[in-house]
């Protein structure tokens, strides 16, 4: 098993994200309101852009229906800085789109105050 | 990113300027109207942003804070440098189409004459690889003419910009302005504007408006056929810029069919719709749909050319295609047409070796 301290946990506020390495591989360590950490590679899945440089925020979800927005999940959307794409953090990364693709992630534990990926 | 270093010449990349960078080259009343008077471009989109960043990728936004696309040297170390850029076309984010100028176009021209300056001294003299645009006040017919023969014999100028807006530049008033740009080995491209619709208004949503940008370059490049402009002028080319490709194949087949039935309307076409597209248009390829290839294969061979297509970047934009990602992969031969040799071959100002 491969395992890696990334960052600690006070380097990243609840709704916060930030890149790291894990091994040669650019992460992105996000941390949702309620105070979890996930990981997932750094990198837009569609064109590549480096994902720490877009924004956490909530979005108009898939409950919405033609005229009446339903907006919810704040804090625990990746958008991408060159496409806008959303990945729900708490679904794996799946994009909002199209939920069959999503963002390669990283399994996570923390220990005391290191947050820790591995393998 | 990956650095695999492919040959490339970009075909919409847009430097940006504010207007304090451009105060020293305009004519008074103008800079008054600027510096003391607010005056500021009413161009505004009725719509949430599309990205993080606006209109711009986020991180190209300068670490100051400054605008994406306006500084040469962090251009230089994201894009040129890091992609391994050959050249460069630089398609600005100016805009003094009619639309937004709002009749001004006393204004207008006055803003394109201190643009161009601006960019031949703040890029073009600078970066050897980037080449530039011949911004117009093109509403003005006279003073669009003036200001070609002003800079266009600028060695690294290498078309004139026509907005997408509410002017159809078959109409014969206008021919003057494509003599003017044959008579100095200088293109025509057309970037979309804001609204694309040809006399149109915004629809209720970004989306809808960005999935019809290829209407308006349709309706265009239809104009400028069958009003005659490609015969009238034939060594006149048209780069259509950001307004995708997968149409082409349609807009052939559509106005060879029309052409074979209503010819007598415009007999002075002497060749094909199709063929003329195939000999004087072309395209840029962002915002590319995302195609496999066997439908891109496909495409190109319903076109019947592979030199029709040029990639570009649309740097710093939101919606950027990048040169590794955007098109299925392609033998190197189809790619260094695509890529690059295609804009060389249609440029005449672009240097070209083959």
């Amino acid at each position: 098993m491969r395992e890696q301290v990334v960052c600690k946990t006070s380097d990243i506020e609840p709704g916060e994200m930030m890149k790291s390495t894990f091994g040669k591989q650019n992460v992105l360590i996000c941390r949702t309101p309620d105070g979890e950490f996930y990981a997932f590679m750094n990198q837009c899945i569609h064109q590549g852009a480096p994902l720490d440089k877009g924004m956490m925020c909530g979005a108009a979800t898939e409950l919405s229906t033609p005229g009446d927005y339903d907006y919810s999940h704040e804090g625990e959307i990746i958008r991408c800085p060159w496409h806008g794409r959303e990945f729900n953090i708490k679904n794996e990364g799946r994009m909002l789109a199209n939920p069959d693709k999503k963002i390669p992630s990283f399994k996570v534990r923390i220990e005391e105050e290191n947050v820790i990926l591995f393998k | 990113m990956t650095n695999q270093k492919i040959p490339l010449v970009d075909t919409d990349i847009h430097e940006r300027v504010c207007y304090s960078d451009i105060l020293d080259k305009l004519d008074e009343p103008f800079k008054h109207y600027i510096e003391n008077c607010h005056w500021i471009q009413e161009k505004h989109m009725p719509y949430t942003q599309p990205s993080v960043a606006g209109v711009d990728r986020a991180d190209a936004v300068l670490p100051d804070g400054r605008p994406a696309g306006s500084d040469l040297g962090f251009m230089q170390e994201q894009l040129l440098d890091e992609i391994g850029h050959e050249y460069g076309i630089l398609t600005s984010a100016l805009d003094p189409s009619p639309s937004s100028m709002h009749g001004w176009h006393e204004m207008a021209a006055a803003l394109a004459s201190a643009y161009n300056d601006w960019q031949i001294e703040n890029w073009l003299d600078i970066d050897e690889r980037l080449y530039g645009s011949v911004h117009v006040a093109a509403q003005d017919r006279e003073a669009a003419i003036q200001e070609i023969e002003r800079v266009g014999d600028h060695p690294k100028m290498v078309q004139v910009l026509l907005p997408i807006d509410d002017i159809m530049w078959g109409e014969p008033y206008y021919h003057p302005i494509f003599e003017a740009a044959e008579k100095h080995n200088l293109m025509i491209g057309m970037h979309h504007n804001e609204p694309p619709v040809y006399y149109g208004k915004w629809p209720r949503y970004f989306i809808e408006w960005h999935t019809l940008i290829p209407t308006a370059h349709m309706k265009q490049i239809t104009s400028m056929m069958f009003n005659g402009v490609f015969e009238k002028f034939p060594n006149l080319g048209l780069m259509m810029i950001e307004g995708g490709f997968t149409f082409i194949p349609h807009l052939m087949w559509k106005m060879d069919q029309q052409y074979r039935d209503l010819r007598h309307e415009v007999p002075w076409l002497k060749r094909k719709p199709s063929q003329i597209m195939k000999e004087q248009v072309r395209f840029t390829t962002q915002p590319a749909e995302e195609l496999t290839k066997k439908e891109f294969t496909s495409l190109l061979e319903q076109m019947g050319t592979d030199e029709m297509l040029c990639f570009s970047t649309d740097y710093p934009h939101w919606d950027y295609d990048s040169p590794h990602r955007a098109l299925p992969n392609m033998d190197r031969e189809l790619k260094q047409r695509i890529f690059a040799d295609n804009a060389k071959n249609f440029y005449p100002k672009l240097p070209n070796d083959d």
